[in-house]
């Protein structure tokens, strides 16, 4: 388990994080979203409070820019992977901290946010040009029943010095009453809030995280809401005074696009924080935000997890549901294995996600990282005619695109971007690249003419092999 | 002000740190290629071979010249149109589209003025394989020259026509030109010249100043003049000079040209060859026969050519970046010249050829439509299977934008368009078609015929972000750029021209 600081700490070792110092004349939201639109690192925004911000820390380069761009990166390394991992070995990471992950027995430690009280407004989280609030993102609710506790991911707003107005899912509100008390927790270990938004998503918030896997890797303490990881940067204790205030943020968090949520009135009972906290925020409802980084990596990885045991093998090679298209869209790469496959592969991931309307299927050796790739295949491989495939216009609208709000019905498309399985192999044409371009020894000449230079070219991975 | 010459820009690219020179002797058989695939990939330095092993040759090969950076591929043009790096995007295009919009007639100049008759060979002299031609691919039918602009004879202008044609070398005098049926000098060649039982004089103008390169990848109107259009690029006429065995023009400052002609109802093989798909496109085609007549140089010329298909996904490559830095300009002074009101139009990032984004406003129901259709039935026929339609005010240079507003505004329902199914022309290099399909038909088209369509990705008129305004964003990004981070990723900050990246 990766402490948020330690995990913040180890994106500065890899000179992947910036630190600002204050005051910020232009809101803190503005300068985190402007980071992320130009791919830039995590930004640590220093302020004398002590309390400093931090955003990007889940998010990561916008991949239409990047050859070497693993957006997954980071959050690779907060779930105690490399962070060269592949996009599968944290989709299978992500897998195993919810309730397939087993049932370990939780362990204990002591509440890190010990700190002397403080006020909720002292946290002075950011609020963006056009907000009336200070924005509480990227937190995890924590409420106790008989069954035990249940995490969500929470998104709301600081409406005065003991009052929050957020929203959580339906199911976390069905399992409160007025009065009932919910702890919220910020800068919580990545494993914790991976968990959330993966229960949130897959819409098992009512099952406990005595459940999950992530009891065994994250270290628990007793609050007055719930159980939250011991490692938690700050800890607000809360009462529920209002089951339906009339509240709605402007912008929602990536999760609230999966799941039905509503919003609830929190008294606050107490603040309390480590002597130097680190609180993470995500510029909601900007491009490749954090939270919509979480809210995609979560959904793909329950999407995969679940086509590959559809049909007793596992075809899939990996799901992406990228933050650079806001999760409108999802992208497969799959072997197709027989004519016709691709068709049931994008219907299913349709009867599992709603999110979505359109599924792009590439071949299974296109590789993730490799995204400008899959943005070229997409019109090379696919015949404007043939392969662009339309459903009867009587389907659900999905949830995260613009059009159709209405609770009209409407068509789904599957773009199969992927070689016709009936071809013969020559009708397959070799990819240029510069390993099946070039017998060995000239790569070898290639290489060494470059590194021979002060001034060659910075050596990086090709990615990608042929068929 | 604009670079006069190949040798000029490629100056530009040393002083800045872009170009990088090879003394040892780098073979023409797929070293010289893979150096500059590897530099591609890596958006490293412009490479020059200056030493050619196993050839006696004063030439030197230059691997994908107008190749840009990643982050901005304009900007290596930018700098050769004479404008200050670090532009943005939409700044540049603006800039170039003016340029476009004050074409410059161009001058003549007489042969001893002119540098590419520096040397002139005719003839017994001509001897085609005493230039070191690049075998580029493993798996190529032969060695290419694929980076020249070809002039041709056009009845309607004064000087010539421009385009370009790989073209696969066969021996001292001869090479097999891809001339696929549909564009303007292959029609001129297939249902004039070859019908008449006349061969068409052609000149292969290799290492041609910047702005006649970029200018062969436009869409000029039929019975305009493309050196009229590569000098309003320059800002000053181009200079041109008579060739010596016909009567066509050639930029005086080239590096070397081909002077030959087509010779009617000869064929020789074509292909495969890597494709600018980023795939090898077969099968080998039996294609017209260019002769060469004569071969006038600069003294040590420069041969310029592009790694095909190093151009597709993250990569550039010399012809990706000219589409999208000239071709792209181009387009949108044409679609505006035409009564549409677009912002502009760009090839799509990744697959600089099949795809084009078009932002524009829509100022009737059916416009779009309109619009494709003029297109597809002017300039994007062959090569052209998609256009996406995106709001005025969203950047067609800036791929997550456009993606991001594919996958939310363009309803499945209602906003794909499909043209004729199947009932379109297409070139036979995409490699959706299967063999069969893509035939070797006599004149090079394929054998089946493909459907096009559009998607309408724009929105109601509501989906801009507008939780800061463009001021808080510009000075957002100068904090950040402040605290260190790179300035060229940056779209709000176009009072950096001047500064170097």
């Amino acid at each position: 388990m990766i402490p948020f600081t330690q995990y913040v700490r180890g994106l500065a070792g890899d000179d992947d994080l910036v630190r600002l110092d204050g005051p910020f004349e232009v809101p803190v939201d503005v300068l985190a979203a402007e980071a992320l639109r130009a791919s830039g690192p995590t930004l640590r925004f220093q302020r004398p409070t002590g309390i400093d911000l931090v955003s990007g820390v889940f998010s990561g380069p916008d991949q239409t820019q990047h050859r070497e761009a693993r957006p997954w990166s980071r959050l690779a390394l907060g779930l105690g992977l490399e962070p060269d991992a592949t996009l599968v070995d944290l989709l299978e990471t992500i897998s195993t901290l919810g309730p397939t992950g087993g049932n370990p027995e939780p362990t204990y430690a002591g509440q890190a946010a010990s700190g002397t009280d403080i006020d909720v407004q002292d946290l002075q989280l950011p609020q963006g040009e056009t907000d009336m609030w200070p924005a509480v993102t990227l937190g995890v609710a924590s409420v106790s029943t008989a069954d035990g506790t249940h995490w969500a991911p929470v998104h709301g707003s600081v409406v005065g010095g003991d009052t929050l107005r957020v929203r959580v899912p339906d199911a976390l509100s069905s399992l409160v009453a007025d009065g009932t008390t919910m702890t919220i927790a910020l800068g919580v270990p990545p494993a914790a809030i991976t968990t959330a938004y993966l229960l949130a998503v897959t819409e098992q918030t009512t099952t406990p995280i005595q459940s999950c896997g992530v009891t065994g890797t994250v270290p628990l303490v007793p609050t007055n809401g719930g159980l939250v990881p011991s490692a938690t940067e700050v800890v607000i204790e809360t009462t529920v005074v209002d089951r339906q205030p009339d509240f709605r943020s402007d912008r929602r968090e990536g999760w609230e696009y999966v799941v039905v949520s509503g919003p609830l009135s929190l008294s606050v009972e107490s603040v309390r924080a480590t002597d130097t906290p680190v609180i993470p925020i995500s510029p909601v409802g900007r491009p490749l935000a954090d939270d919509i980084q979480l809210t995609g990596l979560a959904t793909a990885a329950t999407l995969y997890h679940r086509v590959n045991n559809y049909w007793g093998i596992s075809p899939v090679e990996w799901v992406m549901l990228p933050a650079e298209a806001e999760l409108g869209i999802c992208f497969v790469a799959s072997d197709v294995l027989y004519g016709g496959f691709e068709w049931q592969l994008a219907n299913i991931l349709f009867s599992f996600s709603s999110l979505f309307d359109t599924v792009v299927i590439v071949d299974e050796d296109v590789p993730p990282q490799d995204f400008g790739r899959v943005l070229a295949d997409v019109w090379l491989k696919s015949h404007p005619a043939r392969d662009w495939t339309f459903s009867e216009p009587d389907a659900p609208a999905a949830t995260r695109p613009h059009y159709r709000t209405d609770n009209e019905t409407g068509s789904r498309l599957y773009v199969n971007a992927a070689w016709d399985p009936r071809w013969k192999e020559t009708y397959i044409a070799p990819r240029v690249t510069f390993q099946n371009s070039f017998p060995g020894n000239v790569r070898d000449v290639a290489r060494a003419l470059w590194d021979e230079s002060d001034t060659g070219p910075e050596d990086t991975t090709e990615s990608g092999a042929s068929r | 002000m604009a670079v006069n010459s190949l040798r000029e820009y490629l100056d530009l690219l040393d002083t800045t740190g872009w170009l990088r020179s090879f003394d040892q002797p780098v073979s023409w058989d797929l070293e010289a290629s893979a150096a500059t695939m590897l530099a591609n990939i890596r958006d490293g330095p412009v490479p020059v071979f200056e030493s050619i092993a196993g050839i006696e040759t004063e030439s030197k090969l230059v691997g994908d010249p107008y190749r840009g950076p990643q982050t901005r591929p304009w900007d290596h043009f930018a700098q050769a149109l004479g404008f200050p790096s670090g532009l943005s995007g939409c700044t540049y295009y603006d800039r170039v589209i003016a340029r476009l919009n004050r074409t410059k007639a161009p001058r003549t100049v007489a042969s001893h003025r002119a540098p590419c008759k520096e040397t002139v060979r005719t003839g017994t002299e001509v001897d085609l394989l005493s230039f070191p031609w690049p075998y580029i691919h493993e798996g190529d039918g032969g060695r290419y020259s694929n980076h020249h602009t070809i002039v041709a004879p056009d009845p309607d202008t004064e000087w010539g026509t421009w385009s370009s044609h790989r073209m696969m070398i066969h021996d001292s005098s001869q090479a097999s030109l891809l001339l696929l049926a549909g564009e303007q000098v292959p029609n001129r060649y297939y249902y004039d010249y070859e019908p008449r039982g006349e061969p068409m004089p052609v000149a292969v103008v290799i290492g041609a100043e910047p702005t006649v390169e970029s200018t062969a990848d436009m869409w000029i109107p039929t019975g305009r003049s493309e050196a009229a259009f590569a000098g309003g690029l320059k800002n000053a006429p181009v200079d041109l000079v008579q060739c010596e065995t016909n009567d066509l023009y050639v930029p005086a400052t080239a590096e070397l040209v081909l002077e030959g002609h087509v010779r009617p109802d000869d064929r020789l093989d074509e292909g495969p060859f890597g494709d600018y798909f980023g795939y090898m496109n077969g099968p080998r085609r039996s294609m017209p026969v260019f002769e060469v007549d004569a071969i006038t140089h600069r003294h040590e010329p420069r041969l310029p050519f592009c790694v095909e298909g190093s151009g597709v996904g993250y990569g550039q490559n010399s012809t990706s970046t000219l589409r999208l830095v000239a071709a792209g300009p181009d387009a949108t002074v044409g679609l505006r010249a035409a009564g549409f009101d677009v912002a502009m139009a760009v090839p799509w990032r990744f697959t600089s050829r099949t795809v084009w984004v078009i932002a524009t406003d829509r100022p009737y129901p059916g416009y779009l439509h309109e619009l494709a259709n003029f297109i597809f039935t002017t300039w994007g026929m062959l090569h052209i299977d998609f256009f996406v339609f995106v709001d005025a005010a969203v950047d067609p240079l800036d791929p997550r934008a456009v993606l991001t507003t594919i996958a939310l505004e363009a309803d499945p329902d209602a906003d794909f368009h499909q043209f004729g199914v199947e009932r379109m022309p297409k070139v036979p290099l995409n490699i959706y078609q299967t063999p069969d399909e893509k035939g070797s038909a006599d004149v090079g088209t394929s054998k089946a015929k493909t459907a096009k369509a559009y998607i309408d990705a724009t929105t109601d008129g509501d989906a801009t972000d507008t939780t800061a305004t463009a001021e808080t964003r510009k000075r957002a990004q100068e904090r950040l750029v402040e605290a260190g981070l790179d300035a060229a990723r940056f779209d709000r900050l176009d009072e950096r021209e001047g500064k170097s990246q």
